[in-house]
């Protein structure tokens, strides 16, 4: 399609822009760059995914810093490069309090208390934290740390829950920045590889057909009629899963929509001229597939991208809410949700409203995002006559 | 055109036997089922009564046998597939009987086994002229002892073909009377919020199609795409903790489907209770599909207007109303017909967040609750009716189009 547009297009577009000649990929990147409303939503939300990455170094309750008796301690660091699948490169961040002259702590170090400890001995030795220096884990274990604290208020050593804390004494702000990257990781990790499965196949049932074409459709159809949260609930009871057997279990079900609709696109552009063309030059098959069809097809699932994330991100949350998402204590909006449900006539408010609140403000930017990219991509230009 | 239907209809029943078998298969695969369940209780329970001396050998052989049979255990799966399908005969009642006396049977039947020879015949205790009918004995072996001893059954095909959904484990009642007692809420909220999200999407879409670009388009904008982001369940969440708990405004109730004194008030009062109480769910409900149906609905009245057909209808001087009600609505409504299906589907298979979340007890926290504790029958019974509701959803969108759109022709 994009193909045909390309041609019909090109010509008032290109006078606008003042006589200079842009790729059909430019032009999109421009119109999606005039929409303001997307573009600044895609700025925020990279940003602040990329920053998200750096979360053990900005929320948490392990020290930057530890200077103790000449030796000097990056437990944050440690948590930084402790990454999921690759392993624990920096060491494990595990420090016994002992370790660090807190006597008779053999779990893990206290670094606040150690940093009024230090303060008080005068000894030269410090204790630099985050600039939040609560982590998303702990809990009311540690002391201070108290259950369902309201926002604002100060633990009895003056450092301040900016969002309260929740049944376990877990500091919601914490589990919030986290959870977001937990989130918005889990709906990246879930849209692309439906892409990857859903692409090839809908691309092969389309464009060859046939007896693979007819029985993918049957099994399709009985796929599709699954009432999919259902089975994901049966199955999630049965394994706690981990973070990556969730992901699949989504994906599962989530390549559907994406095949069926690279199946109509492929189905369509076979027929075309340009295809027939390209075929008749004896073009190989693959190189017609990858190179001619490939790209006029892309464009719809493209646009689709940004609410195939909005929609895994909902599915991860009400899973969540459940409770047959993510195992805990992995940090995540729809347990807090569901803990603050449970309490609702206790009036802990911040519970639902503080990760429900970062659920609207992520979703929304994607949503705008995916409104530009589709306007952007959409060759017509709206005229009304009358 | 009927034929094409007729097709369709018929391609469903390979689909329906294909999705239900998988979820059978994954249901029942998965451990911890309620033959499990009920052995820890029965273990759970022996240990209290018997001061803890009570391990593994607790239950008696016997009595798993008998659970097994009695949850159909004892069979290969795709026989108890069959068997639930109404395909395959079961052992609809069985009982024990001891050679020589009489034994009571369904209602007020009594039945006897005589010593025939070598073997025995079964006869009807009070009145052995009387035909027995289908009921049959067998001789079997005491798990536990390896003793013989004997059996009167009756073989039944009854299954979901025959309209019988079994009984719910917990409950002890047939799945259907419990499915019965829950439907009407389910359907409250579901017919009302479909009406309501046609009603508002294309009352709202026409409104932002004829003033696109404007502020009114913008601030609109942000609103639907606010209610379609986020899940249905999530708006009403954030609806009852500000609008219900008395944090904020305790304008609503905290959740329920009517008061606790429901039964106790006036005609008027009745009908104002289930209007309050129907506010804030039906929001939730709603907000899911509307936003969809909306962009639907402008973007193809947007497409509709700047035609040709539409131009000329201005030049010829017709009145703007009737031009885009008359002559532009009819092309532009087709793609929100073609939703019908799959927004049935929704209000179905989504509303057990939302029933959590308001506390409804619709057939969505039914069947959540039965998947929770295993209780099959309910969670099949669950899995039949969502599955029929998105096939025929789907056949009844094309038969919407096909009335809507006469250009449409289904081959």
């Amino acid at each position: 399609m994009a193909h045909v547009e390309t041609a019909t297009e090109s010509a008032p577009n290109g006078a606008a822009s003042g006589g200079e000649v842009l790729s059909i990929q430019q032009r999109r990147w421009r119109k999606f760059r005039s929409f303001g409303r997307g573009y600044y939503s895609l700025l925020l939300l990279v940003g602040a995914y990329v920053l998200s990455f750096f979360l053990p170094l900005l929320v948490n309750n392990r020290a930057l810093v530890v200077h103790y008796n000449g030796r000097t301690y990056f437990p944050a660091v440690r948590d930084l490069l402790d990454l999921p699948l690759v392993g624990q490169l920096g060491g494990t961040p595990f420090l016994s309090g002992e370790e660090l002259g807190q006597v008779g702590n053999k779990s893990e170090c206290d670094y606040r208390a150690l940093k009024r400890q230090y303060q008080a001995e005068g000894k030269g030795n410090y204790v630099i934290m985050p600039p939040y220096p609560f982590g998303p884990i702990e809990d009311i274990s540690v002391e201070g740390n108290e259950p369902f604290a309201p926002p604002l208020s100060r633990t009895e050593f003056g450092d301040v829950h900016l969002f309260g804390t929740d049944d376990r004494g877990r500091d919601v702000f914490a589990r919030m920045a986290y959870g977001f990257q937990i989130s918005f990781s889990f709906a990246l990790l879930v849209a692309t590889l439906s892409y990857l499965i859903g692409v090839p196949l809908g691309a092969v049932m389309g464009y060859f057909g046939r007896w693979f074409d007819l029985l993918m459709q049957r099994f399709m159809e009985i796929w599709g009629s699954l009432p999919f949260l259902f089975l994901i609930i049966i199955v999630v009871s049965i394994v706690r899963p981990s973070f990556f057997v969730l992901v699949l279990l989504l994906v599962l079900f989530s390549w559907l929509g994406i095949a069926q609709q690279m199946r109509a696109q492929f189905y369509r552009e076979k027929t075309r001229d340009y295809t027939a063309a390209a075929i008749s030059i004896g073009v190989p098959t693959r190189r017609v597939l990858l190179r001619h069809i490939l790209p006029n097809s892309l464009v719809p699932i493209i646009t689709f991208f940004p609410f195939a994330i909005v929609g895994d991100i909902g599915a991860l949350v009400s899973l969540d809410f459940l409770g047959f998402g993510l195992a805990p204590p992995t940090p995540s909006w729809g347990e807090m949700v569901s803990i603050g449900m449970e309490n609702l006539t206790s009036g802990y408010w911040w519970l639902v409203l503080v990760p429900l609140g970062a659920l609207f403000v992520t979703l929304m930017l994607v949503v705008f995002i995916g409104e530009a990219v589709r306007e952007a991509f959409d060759p017509k230009t709206f005229s009304r006559l009358r | 055109m009927v034929e094409y239907f007729v097709r369709r209809l018929l391609l469903t029943i390979p689909t329906f036997l294909g999705s239900t078998f998988v979820v059978f298969l994954v249901v029942q695969l998965a451990p911890g089922g309620p033959l499990e369940q009920q052995i820890q209780a029965l273990k759970r329970g022996g240990e209290t009564a018997g001061a803890g001396l009570v391990g593994e050998q607790a239950l008696p052989k016997d009595a798993i046998e008998e659970l097994k049979r009695f949850y159909g255990f004892d069979k290969p799966i795709w026989q108890r597939y069959l068997i639930w399908l109404g395909v395959m005969k079961r052992e609809a009642k069985s009982y024990r009987i001891t050679p020589g006396k009489p034994r009571l049977v369904g209602d007020n039947e009594r039945l006897i086994l005589v010593p025939m020879g070598k073997s025995f015949a079964l006869r009807n205790a009070d009145d052995p002229s009387k035909p027995v009918g289908n009921w049959q004995w067998r001789q079997e072996n005491d798990p536990e002892t390896g003793a013989i001893r004997y059996r009167v059954y009756r073989e039944a095909y009854s299954g979901i073909f025959t309209g019988d959904f079994g009984r719910s484990y917990r409950f002890r009642k047939p799945v259907m009377e419990l499915i019965a007692e829950r439907l009407p809420v389910s359907i409250q909220f579901g017919i009302i919020s479909f009406v309501l999200s046609y009603a508002i999407s294309v009352y709202l879409g026409v409104q932002k199609a004829l003033r696109h670009n404007t502020p009114f388009d913008f601030a609109t904008s942000s609103a639907v795409f606010m209610t379609y982001s986020i899940p249905g369940w999530a708006i009403g969440a954030v609806l009852l903790v500000l609008l219900a708990t008395d944090r904020f405004f305790p304008i609503f109730p905290l959740g329920g489907f009517e008061d606790p004194l429901y039964a106790e008030l006036t005609f008027f009062e009745k009908i104002w209770d289930r209007a309050y109480h129907f506010v804030l769910p039906t929001i939730a409900y709603t907000a899911g599909s509307f936003a969809l149906l909306t962009m639907l609905m402008k973007n193809s009245l947007i497409d509709t207007l700047s035609s040709d057909y539409i131009r000329t209808a201005f030049a010829k001087g017709i009145r703007e109303q009737r031009v885009i009600w008359l002559h532009a609505m009819r092309n532009s409504i087709i793609p929100i017909t073609a939703n019908i299906g799959y927004v049935i589907g929704i209000f179905f298979a989504g509303s057990y967040l939302i029933e959590r979340v308001f506390d409804i007890q619709g057939i969505g926290q039914l069947s959540f609750e039965a998947l929770v504790a295993r209780d099959y029958p309910i969670v099949f019974a669950f899995t039949v009716i969502s599955v029929v509701v998105s096939l025929i959803g789907s056949i009844l969108s094309d038969l919407a189009l096909a009335v809507i759109d006469p250009r449409i022709r289904f081959k």
